[in-house]
């Protein structure tokens, strides 16, 4: 059993069953991959493959083909602020300026203590409560960056909780 | 078949075919392809065989054709143009493919393939022989409306595993490589990464590319995407000669073409650049293994043999002229009076085995040896062995295949390749052995027995099988395919037997695509049989050492750890080699150099008894000879007529002289005719850079059971095979595609891909002598003391150690055997 087998056998075996072969179940399974690592990292992409019974090769070329995989390290929240035209037209392009700006990073790139990684997508189906944002594919909508400041400091006390409790 | 009309003109195809394959096959006209392949199932991903299509209108309720106002036929013409790759041919089908729509349509597909495309052909390997730059220059646009600065850019040197390059840049996403990897061979190991204009090829495999075939993507690349780490910027293709030759390496005898060019990196003589296939769609198609391709590198070894060396008396070879030397042997083997033998490796022509004979004949000695000694029945295959005019590419559905005691995938790559297509067209593909080999993957039916019962497994196959001896009894056709692995030469022998009888009996003989198949090591097992050479009588002279022992091409030290022993009670050793290095040589009296395959001509008998020509290529190597004429000038200086000027006039000899051959010629072997798919042409964009052949299909001897003669079953005789017991394990020697064989081991890029030396342990076993995978563990057995790394796992069957040969420095012994094993602190 590999590392992403012992730590979420449940799920894992779960999602296998919903499949009649191994085969099938490799996007689930990449998404537990990218759970545990942040991203679909190479330790994650051999695992998947054991346990679909796949070539790495071909786990790899599904992570690379789906946009949703991430095949570089993230950050813990991975912020995609979608600034396509209606989102643009209700200040989105700006907000995410902003956002970077506040929390010192270029586009796509990651906060020096591990915590957040911004870049721009497209739409997201939101348009009507932009500006938006998806964090580790959930939404928050209707924001500004007094709201995201608020936001912010939530989900980095949820680590610090994390990290404390685990104590 | 089916009336079809192209561009007006009216052909009769058969049935389904394929339109592009049915379009060059029948009507001589080439629609333009990148990503069809006629060797692969259609995708139409690139959109460059468009034609207008269209279908002869009939009436519906009379089924008559329908006439238009000049009474022509007419035809219903599709809205759109059609990929023709994706369209069977149908009756009434109308294409044309020389209409402006049609011109249009393949100008507007290069132009889009060009947008991102590097156009750096002048630095390209594929330059000269590239279908993108051929169709480019047949159908492109001649100008671009793109502009160069916007152009993709990645990256043009990624390694794909260590033998094949990827140019990012170049590929134009045909999928060919993948779709190769994945429906032919098996081994999915390619896939496409990203999307759109990013989309690249990548592997994650472990090795990369990890593969026996990878090289044969770089044929059908339709681009210069993917290059080989071999050839990569070598020589431009212009510049190179085809020279038509054989695969050296194993029993399926694969037609290669030796590209050669006048080179300074050797001397200014010709050098093998790179191995290319050669088409022979009953022996390899246009396939050949990663080995053929990248394990030329011996024949310009710095350690080949120079020149003739005779040992003074103080014990000191020394260089000598060819008269000098072969005097001296001569005088030795009159000396010797008829306690002479010889010994014959499998890398050895037809004609040097005859001329060899031919000196044994001289000296009145009737011990031929043929090395190794671990396949025995070459006897039975020229009995019962597959008819003439065989092909595995025909086998199908209601036939049969039974693999038996073989490790096929690393014994002989090609079969494996083939045979897997077999199963996927419904071949009934059985696996027997003691132990998971890669073949199963493919298999129907997986049997397992254990090691050393093959013949007893077979023999008793209706008794203990009975639902799989009847669905191979009553298989159209059957092949048994025997290997070696666990026996002993004696069992080896019982094997063959057993499978020789089940096919007679189940009336398996003497057709087409029906009997005997064996992985014989090397090109030319079934030419040391008929040229009279056995392992039988190897083993006989290994008991009996006699006073004068000729050797030739046969590396004794290397494969045999008991060489030592019996070649010492040898008086006087003749080494006829390539290399100067061997072992052999610190015995050896005197030292004859000869020249590979690749420095002259001759011919193999592969396992399929197919008699297979290869031509002078590489420029000679010092004072080396072919060993058909060392051995000719010997036996005129024995008395036996004057020598022969050429490989040529040996094989007329061998037609007079052994009945199998009889008839057989040159300009027999040399015959070739128009092979489906019509790969190699002009167009190399149809079937990739394999090549025609020119070189000839080979002549398919003959079995004695299509002869006429009637053939018996003979008894089986079984022979006990060891047990482990005691601490004592069965040590199993087993093949590996990739060693250290001294023809192998000087392609230096293939060193990544060869595994450290390893023996498999059963877990059960390790655990209980406390062995863990990565150990090192000493292997004792009779005169055999290696060390290797454990791998621990369920490969080796309990009791049992698989040690594959050839990977360590030291012998392993041939044919299985008893031993112990210890771990090393
Ligand atoms: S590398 Fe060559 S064969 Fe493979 S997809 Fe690209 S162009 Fe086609
Ligand atoms: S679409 Fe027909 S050859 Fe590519």
């Amino acid at each position: 059993m590999n590392q992403l087998q012992q730590k979420y056998q449940d799920r894992i075996t779960h999602t296998l069953s919903k499949y009649p072969d191994k085969r099938s179940a490799v996007m689930p399974l990449l998404y537990i991959a990218q759970e545990e690592y942040g991203w679909v990292s190479p330790e994650g992409i051999d695992q998947v493959a054991e346990i679909c019974d796949m070539d790495a090769t071909q786990v790899k070329s599904i992570a690379g083909f789906y946009t949703m995989y991430s095949e570089k390290p993230k950050g813990k929240y991975w912020l995609q602020v979608c600034t396509d035209l209606p989102c643009a037209l209700r200040g989105a392009d700006q907000f995410h300026e902003d956002l970077k700006a506040y929390l010192e990073v270029e586009e796509g790139g990651t906060t020096a203590d591990g915590m957040f990684t911004v870049e721009h997508v497209m739409c997201l189906a939101a348009c009507d409560k932009a500006p938006m944002l998806q964090c580790n594919f959930h939404f928050a909508e209707n924001l500004d960056m007094d709201k995201m400041k608020v936001l912010i400091e939530q989900w980095r006390n949820e680590v610090n909780q994390q990290v404390n409790g685990s104590r | 078949m089916v009336k079809i009309y192209i561009d007006d003109r009216e052909y009769d195809v058969p049935a389904g075919m394929n339109l592009v394959d049915a379009a060059k096959w029948h009507a001589d006209n080439d629609i333009p392809v990148f990503c069809y392949h006629p060797k692969m199932e259609p995708v139409g991903m690139c959109r460059m065989c468009l034609v207008q299509q269209g279908a002869i209108e009939k009436d519906r309720a009379t089924g008559e054709v329908v006439l238009d106002e000049h009474g022509q036929p007419k035809v219903r013409w599709m809205p759109k143009l059609q990929t023709a790759c994706t369209q069977r041919v149908t009756d009434g089908m109308v294409i044309r493919t020389n209409t402006a729509e049609v011109d249009q349509a393949r100008q507007n597909v290069i132009e889009f393939l060009l947008t991102s495309h590097p156009l750096d052909c002048p630095i390209c390997d594929k330059g000269g022989e590239c279908p993108l730059q051929n169709l480019t220059m047949e159908h492109g646009p001649g100008m671009s409306r793109m502009q160069f600065q916007d152009k993709q850019h990645l990256d043009k040197h990624v390694p794909l595993g260590d033998l094949i390059y990827l140019d990012e840049e170049r590929c134009i996403q045909c999928a060919r490589c993948v779709r190769f990897q994945d429906e032919l061979v098996g081994d999915d190991v390619l896939a496409f990464h990203e999307r759109g204009r990013r989309l690249q090829i990548i592997t994650n495999s472990n090795p990369g590319f990890d593969t026996y075939f990878s090289g044969n993507t770089t044929d059908i690349c339709p681009v210069g995407a993917l290059t080989t780490a071999d050839f990569r910027f070598g020589a431009r293709p212009w510049e190179l000669t085809e020279v038509p030759s054989i695969d050296p390496f194993d029993a399926a005898g694969s037609n290669i073409s030796l590209s050669i060019r006048l080179d300074r990196d050797f001397g200014g003589k010709a050098m093998i650049k790179r191995v290319m296939p050669r088409q022979n769609e009953s022996v390899n198609e246009i396939w050949i293994s990663d080995k053929a391709r990248f394990g030329h590198h011996f024949t310009r070894s710095e350690n080949r043999a120079q020149s003739p060396m005779i040992r003074n008396a103080n014990g000191q070879l020394m260089q000598t002229t060819w008269e000098e030397a072969l005097k001296s042997v001569a005088s030795i083997l009159k000396a010797a009076g008829k306690d002479v033998a010889a010994i014959a490796g499998s890398q050895m022509s037809n004609e040097d085995l005859w001329a060899l004979r031919e000196v044994m004949s001289a000296v009145g000695s009737t011990r031929l040896g043929a090395w190794p000694i671990t396949h025995a029945g070459a006897d039975l295959v020229a009995q019962v062995g597959v008819g003439v005019g065989s092909n595995l590419g025909d086998l199908g559905k209601g036939d049969a295949v039974l693999i038996i005691a073989s490790d096929l995938e690393e014994e002989v790559p090609i079969w494996r390749l083939r045979l897997k297509l077999a199963k996927e067209r419904g071949v009934f593909l059985a696996v027997a052995n003691a132990r998971h080999t890669r073949m199963e993957d493919f298999a129907t039916a997986c049997l397992r027995y254990d090691y050393g019962m093959a013949a007893h497994f077979l023999s008793n196959l209706r008794a203990e099988n009975p639902d799989l001896a009847q669905q191979l009894a009553q298989a159209n056709n059957l092949i048994i395919l025997t290997g070696a692995e666990g026996l002993s030469l004696d069992g080896s022998r019982a094997l063959m037997q057993a499978a020789a009888n089940f096919l007679i009996e189940t009336g398996h003989v003497g057709k087409p695509n029906n009997g005997l198949l064996s992985t014989f090591p090397g090109p030319n097992g079934m030419g040391q049989y008929y040229m009279g050479f056995t392992p039988e009588n190897t083993q006989d002279i290994m008991i009996n050492p006699p006073k004068v022992l000729i050797v030739a091409q046969a590396d004794l030290y290397h494969d045999d750890p008991s060489a030592s022993q019996w070649v010492h009670e040898v008086e006087t050793v003749i080494n006829l080699t390539l290399f100067a290095d061997e072992t052999l040589s610190h015995e050896a009296h005197t030292i004859l150099p000869i020249q590979s395959f690749a420095e002259r001509d001759g011919t193999f008998t592969n396992g399929e008894r197919r008699v297979q020509r290869f031509y002078t290529a590489q420029g000679p190597i010092a004072d080396a000879l072919p060993a058909w004429q060392v051995l000719s000038r010997l036996g005129e200086k024995l008395g036996r007529g004057k020598a022969k000027l050429s490989a040529a006039t040996v094989m007329a000899d061998i037609a007079k002289n052994v009945p199998a051959f009889a008839g057989v010629t040159y300009k027999e072997i040399s015959n070739v005719k128009r092979q489906f798919p019509d790969v190699g042409g002009r167009d190399l964009y149809y079937g990739g850079t394999a090549y025609q052949n020119r070189g000839g299909l080979g002549v398919q001897l003959k079995t004695t059971a299509e002869s006429g003669e009637a053939i018996n079953t003979a008894p089986v005789e079984l022979v006990n095979a060891p047990r482990s017991q005691a601490g004592q394990m069965l040590i199993v020697p087993t093949t590996v595609l990739y060693n250290r064989e001294r023809t192998f081991l000087p392609s230096a890029l293939m060193h990544p891909r060869v595994m450290m030396p390893y023996a498999e342990i059963n877990s059960a076993d390790a655990a209980k002598l406390g062995i863990k995978s990565g150990d090192v563990v000493e292997i004792v057995a009779d005169t055999m003391r290696v060390r290797v790394k454990a791998h621990v796992n369920g490969g080796a069957p309990e009791g049992s150690i698989v040690l594959p040969r050839h990977l360590t420095t030291e012998a392993v012994p041939m044919t299985m055997t008893l031993g112990r094993v210890s771990k090393v602190d």
